[in-house]
């Protein structure tokens, strides 16, 4: 059993790392980077450089035949990418996070639909900003791209939502002073807002060349965690002399975010519009785009008015079982609507 | 196909420009004004204030920015004839530069393919900083009937519209202000619309859900009748107006009194 002491780490880290009990090689080799961040109380780039470290000196020790395990064993930074991407975005409301099993996944298509004014933009500008909550503060550290078809995504909006959702962090996490301040630079609006890269698309041309240039731009910018797109419907409801080029063009469309999630590792959020469709005697609201459309989508989320209340119903993911949650959309963004509710009970 | 892959913006650098209404009580309802690089409709029943409030907003948009205005011309559209000269004439504003209506284009259109083309033949090199559409449902009233397959047409011109007109709005950093009528509604569901009152009558936009994604924010001026006691003891008929932010990016869901007197429209409060 090899010793800790054979890492080529700094003294107060072998120190620390005794001191919580890591004492061979084989004790640091099934910890995660956070995990190990929170046992030695520090920074999570500091574990994972500790992390990287061991595993090397594990190579270096290694005998011949011990290649085969190597090329199977994983890098901190392969493990803190997956464990990124087991992480969800949280959609601020924690009664929404709950239907969806924890937020928004990453490696999957979600689509978000409904009426105008229910709440698609704020919820997708809250995505973009939620999915930057920094690793060690239960977020995905990422950046978000937003790729903006309509003209809603305001500035003004978003940095109050951001501003909010940092004060929100410090308060669940009730850090110590030491720990804000090291963050206090990173943790932003302004920064937030940086960190989404937005485009502004003005016809189903420029769409079309925004998503085919996708992959380059996410090859350069692996930070990215969530691409954004409200709505993805828009441009596509104006008149399509050929019904059928739209449908193979929306196809190639999904088909490409489906791959680019998967491949980057990241969640795609689609916003859908909705539409009256006659059926059995009377008009029902149904998502735009046609049934050849809303097959391509691993989760369908709809937002509803039910009287003055929005809820969000589930309607479609692989695992989770169909549920609607009560959500509302306040001066912060996107909150639980039950604290609400709570709150005018006891006036 | 050969496009150079479009730029993405840093959100820190773009422009949220506002253009002032006039009267600091509805500035502040709607976030400062009507924001430029996208549509703002002005919905109401006929009387309610969308006409007389557009031609105050041609004014402002002359105003110099140190009051909120751009010191640009504006371009008002109109489908509903004769275009409200008169009303126009009557308006003043301090701080205007000289001869005011020198810098307000106007134009009919009679259709919803005149519209189009006339968008599409305005120039970049035009600096008109804000555009007015009124009204856009009298544009659709007629021509159209109730199959399937003109409904599909209608909507489908809508998105053509409001895609034209973001553009325009973005291109030029321009201000868009549609206005539209109500109709009335008895089913208690409202095709996702929610309905509101005016004038005791209970009513939600026209055009329906289609064109209703076609806006970025939606204000819906009402107007309410009620007794008073005046005085002097007797009872008589109040008009109180509101105008509600009904739904938008940026702003919650509010409302403000206001009332159309001499000088123009005016929050009361």
């Amino acid at each position: 059993m090899m010793e800790i002491s054979s890492i080529p780490i700094s003294a107060s880290h072998r120190a620390k790392l005794l001191s919580a009990g890591y004492t061979t090689l084989s004790s640091l080799s099934s910890a995660s980077p956070s995990q190990l961040a929170r046992d030695l109380n520090v920074g999570l780039q500091e574990a994972i450089d500790i992390l990287k470290a061991s595993s090397e000196s594990c190579r270096l020790d290694m005998p011949d035949g011990a290649h085969e395990f190597c090329k199977g064993a994983q890098t901190a930074w392969d493990m803190l990418s997956e464990e990124q991407a087991l992480r969800h975005i949280s959609t601020g409301s924690g009664d929404l996070d709950s239907i969806l099993g924890g937020g928004i996944h990453c490696k999957e298509v979600t689509e978000i639909g409904g009426v105008p004014g229910i709440g698609k933009t704020q919820l997708g500008i809250q995505l973009a900003v939620n999915v930057q909550i920094p690793y060690e503060f239960g977020g995905l550290g990422g950046k978000a791209i937003y790729i903006d078809t309509e003209g809603s995504f305001m500035v003004e909006r978003a940095y109050q939502i951001a501003e909010a959702s940092i004060l929100d962090v410090f308060d669940n996490f009730g850090c110590p002073l030491k720990e804000i301040q090291a963050f206090s630079k990173r943790l932003k609006p302004e920064s937030f807002l940086e960190n989404i890269f937005y485009f502004r698309i003005c016809s189903y041309t420029e769409q079309i060349a925004v998503i085919n240039y996708l992959e380059q731009f996410l090859a350069e910018h692996k930070d990215v965690k969530i691409v954004i797109i409200d709505s993805v419907t828009f441009h596509f409801r104006q008149d399509f002399e050929d019904l059928a080029l739209r449908t193979r063009v929306l196809g190639g469309m999904s088909l490409k975010l489906m791959n680019l999630a998967k491949k980057f590792s990241l969640s795609v959020v689609l916003m859908n519009q909705v539409t009256t469709k006659f059926t059995e005697g009377s008009f029902q609201l149904t998502l735009a785009l046609g049934d050849s459309w809303s097959h391509s989508c691993t989760n369908r989320v709809i937002l509803y008015w039910n009287g003055n209340d929005r809820h969000a119903y589930l309607d479609k993911s692989p695992y989770l079982r169909s549920a609607s949650a009560h959500f509302s959309v306040t001066g912060k963004g996107i909150r639980d609507a039950t604290s609400q509710c709570k709150r005018v009970r006891m006036m | 196909m050969h496009s150079i892959p479009p730029k993405p913006e840093n959100p820190l650098h773009l422009r949220s420009e506002k253009l002032t209404l006039g009267c600091p009580i509805l500035d502040a309802l709607l976030g400062g004004g009507i924001p430029c690089g996208s549509v703002t409709e002005l919905v109401g029943e006929s009387g309610a204030g969308k006409t007389q409030l557009c031609l105050q907003l041609l004014l402002c948009a002359l105003l110099p920015p140190s009051r909120g205005g751009f010191s640009s011309p504006s371009l008002y559209i109109y489908s509903e004839p004769p275009f409200p000269l008169r009303r126009l004439l009557r308006l003043s504003l301090p701080s205007l530069p000289p001869h005011p209506l020198d810098h307000v284009f106007v134009r009919p259109a009679h259709s919803p393919d005149d519209l189009l083309s006339l968008l599409s033949q305005l120039p970049d090199s035009l600096p008109v900083r804000l555009i007015i559409i009124d009204s856009i449902a009298a544009l659709f009233r007629s021509e159209f009937d109730n199959t399937p397959r003109d409904l599909k047409r209608r909507s489908s011109l809508f998105f053509e519209i409001a895609a034209r007109l973001k553009e325009r709005a973005r291109k030029l950093g321009a201000a868009v202000v549609v206005t539209n009528h109500v109709v009335d509604v008895v089913e208690a569901e409202c095709g996702g619309s929610r309905c509101l009152f005016s004038s005791g009558r209970r009513v939600v936009p026209a055009l329906g859900l289609a064109w209703s994604h076609c806006v970025n924010t939606r204000v819906f001026l009402t107007s309410s009748e009620g007794m008073a006691r005046s005085s002097n003891g007797e009872e008589c008929a109040t008009r109180t107006r509101r105008m509600h932010v009904v739904f938008s990016p940026h702003l919650p869901e509010s409302s403000c009194e206001f009332a159309i007197v001499g000088q123009g429209v005016l929050g009361v409060g």
